[in-house]
């Protein structure tokens, strides 16, 4: 459903993607994971049609992004960073517009369908902006996908908003893809990566690791132990040998050391999907 | 087509959700008009005059009534030595000071020129100019009437040469009509530059363009979608302008609305164009309030709308001719004042669909190469 090959994308000096690839199947969840500057938002702009990539091919929805983006953009829903919402119009006219540019002739059967779907009928005469964030973010999803997609990206749509409002978003983001939407969600939130059912560590423009949480975690286990050592000092534990990265955890240290590491005697714990990034970004640098 | 209306729909409910605007887009043309039409008066009336009377005999008479008439002048200070009266000029009372000579019944029976001594206050040269007018025309009324008295008692002769004057179309010189097509002109160029302008930025500024451009909206739909609200709202307020003149001020219609009409879509066309093309080039609003303003100045100054195009040293001259609110003022005032038709109005007609043709041209080019990341 999304397929990219090799795609590349500089800003001046700065190399914002490179040789970057990856496949979304549909009806699947799949996270790009990755700090801030990571790519992930170039990368959605990629595939959306929005911006030219340097190098590479992309296919989305069968279709080829760079020769027929305007077909592309007609089959995909896409949830920018910030919530693309007219905080002057209300609920209800921004999913009647937005259905309008995909679908002119069921606009108004759709818009329905999407309020209800997305629990937002009791505001659908509210101005959008007197929405609470939470409630924002929703509608910026109802409207990503009034259109019924087929493939749907969202970039960052958990930022900003409280726990309970993130696990709302997640659900809504699972119905998506069980009615058979490939979805492409970027988060920096690594314990949402978790939600995801396929996930890409993205980092200075590169693709780090591609799979399952499981799959990664499993990677990552074979390249490095994950400990715990209680009581220990964080200078105590950086100067051990073989450790690559300790940090405070309660009241002990949490350690990544090296497989061959001689460190007898510290508890090993199951790595998260933290840890498996930081050891990854670790090894990339 | 359908997008096109949606994104057009979609504008006026946004121009219609905000509590100010409307209003603004019907009061601001509409107070333009009126401050226009009443403050910026070329023909002055009641200026004050300060005399110094040293005659006191019909030929002073005379001349003083000649000046009253019209409201031309009002007698404010009477003044008792010729120094009293520019001292009264000095002090602002009167900003015309006059002093007729003792014996002047006498002097001009004698068939002697009688000197008259006149200060004008020449701070503004455009009052100055008027109130000198305003005197010759005075002492020539006075001039001719004792001359047709030495005529009808047989003795002199008429002058030889006496202007018979005729003001076409705007004989009563009302500022109000020669205003109207102007203000048509700039209401024009304000609220659809400016709005439009606005409006594209703020799309981009609010970071709304970019879920936009990966919507199906074609560049080409997407400005006419833009333009198509402001074209509407520009049109309305430039007939509610019309309206008012007429029936406020009485500016006649005396040639073809159509053609008026026409004029109006092609300068419209073209602002709408200027607007996109300076949204293109503004990141901010900000930076597109000053792009309009930047646009807007030169019409303004170079149309004729405000000072007279042939009073322009020679360079202004020329660029005039690149500001096509200068073709549209022709056109209006031909069509309203004038009463002249499509045959002397053409060339203008042309200029203004050329403009609009080249910056219509330039404004979807720019858009594109700007979406086309």
């Amino acid at each position: 459903m999304v397929q990219a090959e090799k795609v590349s994308r500089g800003f001046g000096s700065v190399r914002a993607l490179d040789r970057v690839s990856l496949e979304v199947r549909p009806g699947e969840v799949f996270g790009l994971l990755g700090p801030n500057g990571a790519g992930k938002t170039t990368l959605v702009r990629i595939l959306t049609g929005v911006l030219k990539p340097d190098g590479g091919r992309a296919w989305v929805a069968g279709l080829e992004v760079g020769r027929e983006p305007h077909r592309v953009k007609a089959r995909i829903g896409y949830a920018t960073q910030e919530q693309s919402v007219y905080r002057d119009l209300t609920v209800g006219e921004n999913l009647l517009f937005r259905a309008r540019l995909y679908r002119p002739k069921e606009a108004g059967l759709l818009a329905k369908e999407v309020l209800e779907r997305f629990g937002l009928l009791p505001y659908a005469k509210a101005l959008a902006g007197h929405l609470s964030g939470g409630w924002r973010q929703r509608l910026a999803l109802a409207q990503a996908v009034a259109h019924r997609p087929e493939v749907l990206f969202l970039d960052e749509p958990t930022t900003g908003l409280d726990p309970l409002s993130r696990r709302s978003v997640w659900e809504l983001i699972h119905q998506e893809a069980e009615r058979g939407a490939a979805v492409l969600v970027t988060t920096h939130y690594m314990d949402e990566a978790e939600r995801c059912h396929r996930l890409a560590l993205l980092f200075g423009g590169r693709v780090l690791a591609t799979g399952t949480p499981q799959e990664l975690k499993a990677l990552a286990k074979a390249k490095a132990r994950f400990l715990y050592a209680p009581g220990l000092s964080l200078k105590e534990a950086r100067g051990m040998p073989g450790v690559l990265e300790a940090w405070p955890s309660g009241a002990g240290v949490r350690l990544i050391a090296r497989r061959e590491a001689p460190l007898g005697g510290l508890e090993e714990v199951e790595p998260s999907l933290e840890d498996v990034f930081t050891l990854l970004t670790k090894e990339a640098l | 087509m359908n997008r096109i209306l949606a994104l057009a729909e979609k504008e006026f409910l946004q121009i219609r959700r905000d509590h100010v605007l409307p209003r603004l887009i019907v009061l601001l043309p509409s107070l333009m008009l009126l401050l226009f039409g009443y403050t910026i008066n070329f023909t002055l009336k009641g200026i004050p005059l300060a005399v110094y009377d040293a005659s006191q005999d019909r030929i002073s008479q005379t001349l003083l009534e000649e000046l009253a008439k019209e409201d031309r002048f009002r007698l404010v200070h009477r003044a008792a030595s010729p120094e009293a009266v520019v001292q009264a000029v000095d002090r602002g009372q009167a900003r015309v000071g006059l002093v007729v000579p003792a014996g002047a019944l006498e002097k001009v029976r004698r068939g002697e020129s009688l000197s008259l001594e006149v200060y004008v206050d020449g701070t503004d040269p455009n009052f100055a100019f008027q109130a000198q007018a305003a005197l010759r025309k005075a002492i020539q009324e006075v001039n001719a009437r004792i001359l047709l008295g030495r005529a009808m008692a047989g003795e002199g002769v008429l002058p030889p040469l006496s202007p018979s004057l005729h003001t076409l179309y705007n004989p009563e010189n009302r500022t109000a009509w020669f205003m109207i097509p102007g203000i048509i002109g700039l209401v024009l160029t304000m609220f659809t530059v400016l709005l439009t302008a606005l409006s594209i930025v703020r799309e981009v500024e609010s970071r709304m363009m970019e879920s936009l451009l990966a919507s199906p909206v074609r560049p080409h739909e997407m400005v006419l979608g833009k333009v198509l609200p402001y074209l509407f709202i520009a049109f309305g307020v430039a007939l509610l302008v019309l309206a008012l003149g007429h029936w406020v001020f009485g500016v006649p219609v005396r040639g073809s609305l159509a053609l008026l009409l026409l004029a109006m879509f092609l300068f419209v066309l073209g602002s709408l164009a200027a607007g996109v093309l300076i949204s293109t080039l503004a990141r901010t609003q900000v930076q597109a309030v000053f792009g309009t303003y930047a646009y807007a100045f030169p019409t303004i100054f170079l149309s004729g709308f405000v000072f007279p195009i042939d009073g322009m040293p020679r360079l202004f001259q020329l660029l005039s001719y690149l500001v096509p609110a200068r073709y549209l003022i022709e056109v209006l005032c031909g069509v309203m004042l004038k009463g002249v038709g499509f045959g002397v109005l053409w060339p203008h007609l042309l200029a203004l669909a050329l403009f609009s043709g080249l910056v219509l041209f330039l404004a979807s080019a720019r858009f594109q190469r700007q979406v086309a990341v």
